[in-house]
Order: C-alpha cells, then structure tokens, then sequence
C-alpha cells in the first residue's frame, strides 16, 4: 500500500523514473487498476456517506424537503413571468403532475419488503458505491483501446498490458473528486482533476511507446478527433437526406 | 483446477506468460472446457446470492403496479382525458402491455430466472466459447498463424477470465456493465496473438473477424425470428 501511495505521489508530480519503472513491472496493470479503483472508491467514499445518511431520515422529512423544492419551483415561474412568457399549463398541469410522480416514489418506498427497509437503502447505497470503479473502468478501457490502436499505427512499443498499466494513472488526480459534494468548489476541482488526469495520460502514453511528447498528445487526441469528424458526416448526411425527402 | 484458476486470474492482468502456459501445455480442450464451466458456475451462484438479496430488499412487484396506476390517475391529464371512451380503452391496452413487460425492462429481481442461469450460463458461455474458438482458429490460420486447434482453444478458455468480475454481483444492486465485453476482446487478443505468435496487427484482425461473423449471423436469426413472429402474429390477427 505504500508502494502504492508513493507511486500517486510521483504520478501527481510528474516524475519521469516512476512512470518508467511502472512500465517496466511484470504487474503493471494490476498496480495501475489498484489505484484506480482505490482512487475512485476513496473519490466516491463521502458522497456515499452522505447518501446513506440521508436516505437514513425518516420519510416524512425527505417527502417536506420535497415540496420543498416543487414550492421553490413554482415560485421561480413567477420571477420568469417577469422575463419570458410562460404558459399557464406549466403551472397548471406539470407542477400537479410532479408532485403526483414524487408522491408514487414515495409510496413506493413505504411499501414493506421482505427484509427490512433499513437493509436495503443499505445495500442500495453500497451497490451505487461499488459501481463507481466499474464505470470509471467502462470509460477508460473503452477509448484507452482506441488511443493503443493509434499508438500502434505511430509504431508504438507499448504491450496492451503496459499501455492499460500505464494509462490507468490518470485517474490519480481525480481522488480531488471527494469534495464533488461542495457547491461550486466541487465543480472547480473536478475540471482541475480532469486536466491534470489527461496530461498524466499523455505521459504515460508517451512513457509506454518511447514516444516524443507531440506524437503521445497526437495518439491520445486523434480519436476524439476522429470520433467527432464521424459524428458530423453522420450529422450532415442525415441533414442531406432530411432535406432531399422533403 | 487450483493451477487454472490461477492462470486465469493472470490471464485477467494481460500477461502473455499464462496463455504461453496454456499454449504448451496438455490436454487443452478438456482443461479450457473445465475452465469455462467452472468460471460460469462460480458466476450463476453468486449471482443467485445477489439476486436473492435484491428481491428480498424490494417490495412485490404487483404492489409498485398498484401505486404507478393510482399515482397516474391523480394526475391532471389523466383525469382531464378519462372522460373518453377510446382513451379509456387505449390506456388500458397500453397499461396492460407495460405491467407485462416493466419487470423484465427495469431489471426487477427474478429468482427463478437467476436460478436457471446455474445451467444455462454454463452451456452458454461453453457454446459461445467453442464457436468463437473454432472461428478464430480459422481466421488465426488464414492469416499465418501457427497455434493448433485445441491450443487456440485452450488459449481463448483463458480468456473467459473477466467474467470474474461478475462475482462481485454476490452484493445487489451492483452494475458491472460494458467491462466485461470489452475486457473479454482484449483477452482474446492476447490469446491469439501468444497462441499463434501473431504481429498485433494480424493478431487484431484474427480476433476481430469472429466477433463480426457472430454478430452477423445473430443478426440474421433475429431478423429470421422477428419475421417468423411477424407472420404468426399477423396470420392471427388477421384470421
């Protein structure tokens, strides 16, 4: 573990002998999952927290901060009116059909189960937590492939296992998501997070391929690049084919 | 089957080493089948374990049924349409075919269902792998590779090993998702590149070419049972 922990050091800071000697390992992988999903069990850790204890209030207190919000809702139509023209059956029929729809939710929940409540907010909550690495994995190993193909094709050396081993280090800064709870501050740390994961990915690429840094930022880059020139010829060939329709 | 076990959680990390292992050793068809097997059981049963848990922890599902339908009718454009017949008659159709389906749609706990998965998972995780072995082998070969029939399949049986990470669906309401499929690619990968002493390039391709003939023919049998149901069901209504 302090292995581990010295090695997100290094990874956070940039220093060029811990990428190189991580690589090199025989288990390079496994020590980069490690961290990630430690990253993002730590990053998930008090938001899971706080969900456990609210879902732990009773009922009526969580249904009262509902209304709550619908009466702060209704109240911010009022302030539009003086802005935009909104229509009467916002008011009249979405705001009834809200509360109908939260009033289901909650009788819902207050129907009996054959384990106690309790044990399953519990297990709910436990499985929304331990969901967290599998979606950060999802994520990284489905455009990580991509990104190996590129790298590949620019004559890259990296073994899959060493290019995954070395490329799951970016999830390291996102341990900064813990405070993803606090209002604006939040919001602020996860973008610094975000920034910092993908300049830790270009020098792992790099690292891992013997590549310059320019040609690490293109096999990273180039599948986004390419992803979205494909989105816009499938976006304008079904604009074409609308239009020719009629 | 302590040693399989073990190759298949390295074969998990992507380390050529276990399916060079594999690759030189003996009895590899019999070794991967008792692989497969083993893995996919090991996955019904805890799945079984999580989906017991879930069903205990969630209330019975023709009670949710009831509170949606007496929560949409306190609903203003429930009560401002209820008036017309034809519209009293449509909700009810279309109410009817979502309380059948919504279980299945939304994932609701099914223990018979997770109990059948103890013999099915097994037979299908075998047929899957079988198919996609011959297929790569073929593809493998086509391409220059080296490796025999049994040592590709031998080899691929490894690659089965990221359906441990199923096993964590012991807890419900744990959401593995698309890793597994994807984990599975590049497993197979590896295997055939080690299997046959491949380039990655052909190695790629070889890996690539069976998933996409599978896909193709699966398609073709939907599309073959959506016109078989299409001409049943259309030859009922309109008799």
């Amino acid at each position: 573990m302090k292995e581990l922990l010295q090695l997100a050091w290094d990874v956070l800071l940039f220093r060029h002998e811990a990428y190189t000697q991580h690589v090199a390992r025989a288990d390079v992988l496994k020590r980069g999952l490690a961290l990630l999903v430690l990253v993002t069990l730590l990053a998930g850790v008090v938001s899971f927290i706080i969900g456990i204890v609210g879902d732990l209030r009773p009922i009526g207190a969580r249904r009262q901060e509902a209304e709550q919000s619908i009466q702060e809702f209704t109240e911010s139509l009022d302030t539009m009116r003086e802005f935009f023209d909104v229509p009467p059956e916002i008011e009249r029929d979405v705001v009834p059909s809200i509360r109908a729809g939260m009033g289901i939710g909650f009788r819902i929940e207050m129907l009996e189960t054959r384990l106690p409540r309790l044990v399953g907010r519990l297990l709910k909550g436990l499985g929304a937590f331990l969901s967290l690495p599998f979606s950060r994995l999802a994520g990284w190993l489905g455009y990580s492939l991509w990104v190996l193909l590129v790298a590949k094709l620019l004559k890259g050396r990296a073994t899959v296992s060493q290019m995954l081993g070395a490329t799951a280090l970016y999830a390291v800064p996102h341990v900064l998501d813990i405070l993803g709870f606090v209002t604006c501050l939040g919001g602020l740390l996860g973008l610094v997070a975000t920034v910092w994961g993908i300049a830790i990915y270009v020098k792992s690429v790099a690292v891992a391929n013997d590549f310059s840094v320019g040609k690490a930022i293109l096999a990273t880059v180039l599948p986004v690049l390419v992803g979205v020139a494909l989105s816009l010829v499938g976006l304008l060939t079904f604009v074409v084919l609308a239009l020719a329709s009629g | 089957m302590k040693a399989l076990i073990r190759l298949a959680w390295e074969g998990l990390f992507l380390s050529e080493a276990p399916y060079a292992e594999i690759r030189d050793g003996s009895n590899l068809v019999l070794r991967g089948l008792g692989l497969v097997v083993l893995v996919a059981l090991a996955v019904a049963l805890v799945g079984l374990v999580g989906t017991a848990l879930e069903w205990a922890t969630t209330p019975d599902m023709s009670d949710i049924q009831q509170v949606v339908l007496e929560g949409i009718e306190q609903m203003p454009w429930y009560r401002s349409m209820q008036g017309a017949p034809e519209f009293r008659e449509g909700f009810q159709q279309q109410w009817d075919m979502w309380r059948r389906f919504a279980p299945q749609m939304f994932g609701a706990p099914n223990i018979a269902t997770a109990a059948s998965r103890i013999v099915l998972l097994p037979l299908g995780l075998a047929l899957v792998w079988f198919l996609y072995g011959v297929l790569a082998h073929l593809s493998a070969r086509l391409l220059g590779g080296q490796g025999s029939l049994s040592q590709t399949l031998g080899c691929t049986a490894l690659a089965v090993a990221p359906q441990l990470l199923n096993l964590v669906t012991l807890l419900p309401y744990v959401i593995v998702g698309g890793v597994v499929g994807t984990w599975t690619l590049l497993c197979r990968y590896v295997a055939l590149k080690t299997c046959h002493r491949m380039t990655w390039g052909r190695a790629l391709v070889a890996t690539l070419l069976p998933a996409v003939v599978l896909t193709v023919v699966g398609m073709f049998f939907v599309c073959l049972g959506g016109a078989a149901v299409a001409v049943i069901f259309g030859g009922g209504m309109s008799q």
